[in-house]
């Protein structure tokens, strides 16, 4: 009777003495669990993605028979074709205003992140605060008076108009985004470049821009997939001429019949060029996103 | 290469509510190797910057030989100022500022590139610097992929490659293990002596001052406190707060009085009576009854037979240096430090020793200057 209380106890002590471990078929329910909610929301958010893909490649007789998310039965690219007939021009437009829009914004938001930055200059708070600001600035707000000006200064239905409308409202979230990248430049760099021999433009050339291609870059492709994907400005300030690609693809949805095979293909041909950038400029993105988490040693 | 004046210098951040440099008059001869020694916070960088032309002084006027460089009114307006990039000057920063862009071959060359100098020139200056540096196998590495003295090397020598008239060096050892700091220290004095090119030189260590410096400025809370060559710093320090940096170990301060004995004047505190030698008789002579403190330095605290010194005290602690010791000893409640040579000391010990004659250094307890 004594002897099976004494191993009772030790058995509780032992009990207690032991690290507790969920076993281990409950962790493989566990990862059972998670799993099929990542897959359920993978689902979710491919679908619509899945069912334009499918679509784009089907003919238009197909589309009206079968449901979206079904492959074809004959693979076409008449949707392709139909879809560049339309957008051919609307895209060269697109890339023209995202290149000169992106460049120019980030080139205004780069000097200006600069400036801010890296000298000392009575209200250079007040004036980030009103840059932050600016970025919150719902467009809606100044559309009419900038048409107005627009007009006034021929720039209405004019690629150049809308060049310089992205050029002007990208520039305060550029520097935004920028002026944390440059405040992370050591002074000591830039007394340096003064030291040997630098004006203030040489220091932002040779020293600064070389030294913050990350933060450029990152800046740069965030600018390109705004601009790229932008339909507000482009709908009130682009005419008929200098039509962006997203206005002509909303335009593809046509008013008598719909082509959903066009509008799909349309569809992904527009989103390529952002895709192409982030697959290529994602290992930039990411440390770009990143930098600035540490200190730097 | 050129001197430097520096003439009524004041800076302030806060317009002249405070000081961070006071009235700051300064002379540093062609060819020199000025030290700017003091503690953190000083104002030593600070004039070192406003000698660059990196910062813009309160009130005052710098000279390169007889160019005006800076000149300030009396409203803190600048009348003169020649930016960095045109005072032909070269600088080392402690946190060495190497362009991680560039190779070292394009860190060294990048000033002269910048001064639009003939390549065949640069190509010349950058090897044989590289070759006086030990930099040759490293021309085309980029800075992140040296180590840290290389990294300061390569520093020195994109300063010197420029032939510039005044050197600047602010901290350019702060980052280096202690030996690497001795070998580049060598170096770089053997280098300016070279050169002869006329250096200002920031540090807090009183070791580097010592051991590199012509000229040394101490600078406390903006002013100067003391200039002068490293002997006259150690041997005749002008107040206590100079006695008390310069040295190591620090000297010794004793509070003591001023009064007449049977057979002249002595020292007497608490813990010692001393005679005051004779060769500071008379300058004692005025605080016979005042307070004075006296400082003694201990590498001139000379090690005698067991009780026949004037200053006698058990020994608490010993550090040995190899080629001898520090010894704290408590005399009578008063722990003296002695750098003693040789012997062999143990705690628990007596100690005795005496004052090298000449050595005694005493200052007014009310102003802490020097009266001897």
């Amino acid at each position: 009777m004594q002897n099976q209380s004494v191993i009772e106890r030790s058995k509780e002590a032992q009990k207690a003495q032991t690290i507790k471990v969920k076993p281990k078929w409950r962790m493989t329910v566990l990862h059972i669990l998670y799993y099929a909610i990542m897959v359920a929301f993978l689902v979710f958010f491919m679908l619509p993605f899945w069912g334009t893909i499918m679509t784009s490649f089907k003919s238009n007789a197909e589309v009206m028979t079968s449901t979206p998310i079904a492959p074809p039965t004959v693979w076409t690219l008449e949707g392709y074709a139909s879809a560049l007939e339309e957008l051919g021009q609307p895209l060269l437009t697109s890339l023209l205003i995202t290149l000169f829009g992106a460049a120019g914004s980030v080139f205004l938001g780069s000097i200006c992140a600069y400036a801010l930055s890296k000298f000392k200059f009575r209200f250079n708070n007040l004036l980030f605060i009103g840059l932050v600001a600016a970025t919150y600035l719902p467009f809606q707000a100044i559309l009419i008076p900038l048409v107005r000006t627009m007009e006034s200064l021929n720039l209405y239905d004019n690629v150049w108009g809308l060049v310089l409308v992205h050029m002007v409202f990208g520039m305060p979230m550029c520097t935004v985004m920028m002026r944390g990248y440059y405040a992370d430049v050591p002074d000591a760099l830039i007394r340096q470049a003064m030291i040997d021999g630098n004006g203030t433009w040489q220091i932002y050339r040779k020293i600064v821009l070389p030294n913050t291609k990350i933060a450029t870059v990152t800046v740069f492709v965030f600018q390109c997939t705004s601009i790229w994907n932008e339909m507000l400005f482009a709908l009130v300030l682009g005419g008929y001429d200098s039509k962006p690609a997203t206005i002509a693809l909303n335009e593809l949805a046509g008013t008598m019949a719909a082509e959903f095979n066009v509008q799909m293909a349309g569809s992904l041909i527009l989103a390529l060029p952002v895709l192409i950038l982030y697959i290529f400029m994602g290992k930039y993105l990411i440390s770009g996103q990143m930098s600035g988490a540490v200190t730097a040693s | 290469m050129a001197s430097i004046s520096i003439k009524n210098m004041n800076i302030s951040y806060n317009k002249g509510k405070s000081y961070v440099l006071k009235d700051m008059n300064l002379e540093i001869k062609d060819g020199e190797f000025c030290v700017f020694l003091g503690p953190s916070g000083c104002g030593k960088s600070t004039a070192m910057y406003s000698v660059a032309g990196l910062l813009h002084p309160t009130q005052g006027e710098i000279y390169f030989g007889d160019t005006l460089m800076t000149a300030v009114n009396e409203k803190g307006k600048d009348k003169v100022f020649i930016p960095p990039q045109e005072r032909n000057i070269a600088m080392v920063f402690q946190e060495y500022a190497l362009y991680p862009n560039m190779t070292v071959r394009k860190n060294l060359s990048f000033a002269l590139e910048t001064k639009k100098a003939p390549k065949a020139e640069i190509e010349k200056r950058v090897t044989a610097m590289s070759k006086m540096l030990g930099l040759d196998e490293l021309l085309d590495r980029k800075p992140a992929q040296l180590s840290g003295g290389q990294r300061q090397r390569v520093a020195l020598g994109r300063a010197l490659v420029r032939d510039p008239q005044v050197f600047l060096l602010d901290e350019p050892l702060g980052n280096l293990d202690a030996k690497l700091r001795d070998q580049v220290r060598y170096e770089l004095k053997k280098i300016q002596t070279q050169l002869g090119i006329t250096t200002v030189y920031v540090t807090h260590d009183q070791t580097e001052a010592m051991t590199m410096a012509d000229h040394i400025v101490l600078l406390n809370g903006g002013n100067i406190m003391q200039e002068g060559t490293p002997d006259d710093l150690y041997n005749r320090p002008n107040c206590m707060f100079v006695a008390s940096f310069v040295g190591t170990p620090q000297i010794n301060m004793i509070n003591c009085k001023v009064e007449k004995g049977p057979n002249g004047l002595l020292f007497v505190s608490p813990e010692m009576i001393l005679d005051v030698p004779s060769d500071i008789e008379e300058s004692v002579n005025n605080y016979v009854g005042r307070e004075v403190v006296l400082g003694l330095r201990p590498s001139e605290l000379l090690m005698v037979p067991d009780g026949k010194g004037q200053i006698n005290g058990d020994v608490e602690s010993v550090e040995p240096l190899g080629d001898g010791f520090i010894v704290y000893f408590n005399v009578n409640g008063k722990m003296i430090v002695s750098k003693i040579a040789g012997g062999n000391t143990k705690i628990g010990n007596k100690l005795s020793v005496n004052i090298e004659p000449g050595k005694m250094h005493v200052f007014d307890a009310q102003t802490e200057k020097r009266i001897n």
